[in-house]
């Protein structure tokens, strides 16, 4: 478990002291999220009415509602994009195949890759929130951090199940990711990212159901917006949890077997 | 005898055919029918130097990355320090090093010291031996001035002697070096070739295994060469007993003889 720990910390410490170089980046992600943030302020302020304060689960601005369905998405986005995308950089750059005669197995070096775009991702989620509070009244005094974290943690694991499952289908097919472009599609209309999930017809609140983004989602604005304790959120929460104990062993069998076929075909080092 | 630092025995590698357009989808799951390798059998033993010798396609990098766990055989074993590299990787991959010979693979943005730790660690060196093996090799392969610049600033040649020093971090008995040269000027070429001789097989602690098509690199470094054509081996000795076998004055002349290849003009040589 110490050599896992430490095996996967290299990993982190690596790709710190990789975006260490590019500083200036860094920066322009926090103008970027000051941008992103006044602009659903501003969209906020335009749509806003007392029907739609009504409509909204959790009751509030609909710009806490958007930014709150926006960042998640970001996050989403990292947990589908992370593992295909540190397997793609490692073939393109040539190191892939010198980490796989390394003694560290692939799985740990994938999750070990996934660690600090995941970290980078929370942290701009914080800068956007950030900025929302600052300027534009982002209700974050009412947060409740400890429920917020647990769902951060559940959700990380319910879609790292999915983008594991993306680089399988890279390690065989060398192009594309299926499973992002499949939720990002399904979770604009069907997951509840700008609009409650409650003003769909019934087909599509029924397909919502089977959407982990929905019950992310869900426990997320109770936790932020509304400032909910586990007891309040302990459905979306063992749902989320259920997808990742359905999700991450299927995908990691699915991964190995991909793995192994790829080392029969010669392709595993092929772009 | 001690057990080889190397033992492959009846060894098959077959992959599936190359498609193009939308049957390139189906490749992962056809089944492997173009012959890479074919009943390939020889043995290495410690602190012995082998050198594979053939022309492109003939299956020196298959057998290279069978060993190294990059690929699993069709049939057939093949073992390092008498460890199966399909069944037990893992444990192979304690006992080699491996390098492939490209001015590429390492992270551009990280500094020479940064690479090596980073894969030094991932060998399970703690943080103090690697820091130890770092300063060695640095010393030992002239690496000590560059180790603080970002990989991306190197040339070629240092690249090659920083990737060497990779693949001897935590000390492996067995090193595996596909064509080292490859991407190396003729000068920088020699220097790699020397510095291989002096520092690594005279030590006489580490089996070397390289896939090469440079001649004079063959007879500098190998105590045996083996000559692989069409995925066949079809010899495996020492120079001279392959001269006395073949007839042969010159080790262009034996390749030339057992292979049955021939030169496309009276320049060209070299079995490149």
């Amino acid at each position: 478990m110490i050599r896992l720990l430490r095996e996967l910390w290299l990993f982190f410490r690596r790709d710190l002291s990789i975006a260490r170089t590019y500083r200036i980046s860094f920066l322009l992600e926090i103008i970027e999220a000051l941008f992103g943030t006044a602009m659903f302020y501003y969209v906020g302020r335009f749509v806003d009415s007392p029907q739609l304060r009504q409509a909204l689960p959790q009751g509030g601005t609909y710009f806490a509602f958007s930014l709150v369905g926006f960042v998640f998405l970001d996050y989403m986005n990292a947990s589908l994009d992370t593992f295909d995308r540190s397997l793609e950089e490692a073939r393109n750059s040539g190191t892939l195949e010198h980490l796989l005669v390394t003694q560290t197995s692939l799985p740990v070096i994938l999750a070990g890759s996934a660690l600090y775009p995941f970290a980078a991702t929370t942290l701009r989620i914080g800068v956007y929130l950030a900025w929302g509070a600052l300027l534009f009244g982002f209700p974050l005094q009412s947060a409740n951090w400890l429920t917020v974290a647990a769902v951060l943690l559940a959700t990380l694991l319910a879609f790292s199940g999915l983008g594991i499952l993306s680089a399988s289908y890279l390690l065989l097919f060398k192009r594309g990711n299926p499973a992002k472009w499949f939720m990002l599609g399904l979770s604009s209309v069907a997951g509840g990212m700008l609009f409650p999930v409650s003003i769909l017809p019934d087909w599509l609140q029924f397909l919502a159901r089977f959407n982990p983004v929905t019950y992310a989602l869900e426990a997320m604005r109770a936790a932020l917006l509304a400032g909910a304790g586990f007891s309040a959120v302990w459905r979306p929460l063992a749902v989320l949890l259920l997808f990742a104990a359905i999700l991450l062993p299927a995908a990691m069998a699915v991964f190995s077997w991909a793995l192994r076929r790829t080392k029969i075909t010669g392709t595993l080092t092929h772009t | 005898m001690s057990e080889p630092a190397i033992s492959v025995v009846s060894l098959d590698k077959s992959f599936p055919p190359t498609r193009s357009g939308w049957r390139a989808f189906l490749q992962p799951f056809e089944k492997p029918t173009v012959l890479a390798l074919s009943g390939v059998s020889f043995e290495v033993q410690a602190g012995e130097a082998l050198a594979l010798l053939g022309v492109n396609g003939a299956g020196k990098s298959t057998l290279l990355r069978i060993l190294a766990t990059l690929l699993l055989p069709t049939r057939g074993s093949a073992r390092i320090a008498g460890k199966d590299a399909a069944r037990d990787a893992r444990a192979v991959r304690r006992n080699l090093g491996y390098h492939a010979g490209t001015d590429h693979g390492f992270y551009a943005r990280l500094t020479g010291r940064e690479n090596l730790r980073f894969f030094g660690q991932l060998n399970h060196l703690s943080g103090s031996a690697a820091n130890l093996r770092i300063a060695q090799l640095a010393e030992q392969f002239q690496l000590a001035d560059i180790l603080d610049r970002q990989a991306r600033t190197l040339s070629t040649g240092t690249i090659q002697r920083l990737s060497l020093a990779r693949a001897l971090l935590h000390q492996p008995r067995v090193l595996l070096l596909d064509e080292p040269t490859r991407s190396l000027d003729a000068i920088a070429a020699m220097d790699f070739r020397r510095f291989l001789k002096s520092q690594i097989l005279r030590r006489g602690d580490t089996s070397l295994l390289f896939a090469s098509h440079t001649l004079p690199e063959v007879e500098l470094l190998a105590d045996r060469i083996a000559i692989i054509d069409g995925g066949r081996l079809l010899a495996c000795d020492t120079l001279a007993a392959l001269k006395l076998r073949t007839g042969a004055a010159t080790l262009e002349e034996v390749f030339l003889r057992l292979t049955g290849h021939r030169p496309h003009s009276s320049e060209a040589v070299l079995p490149a």
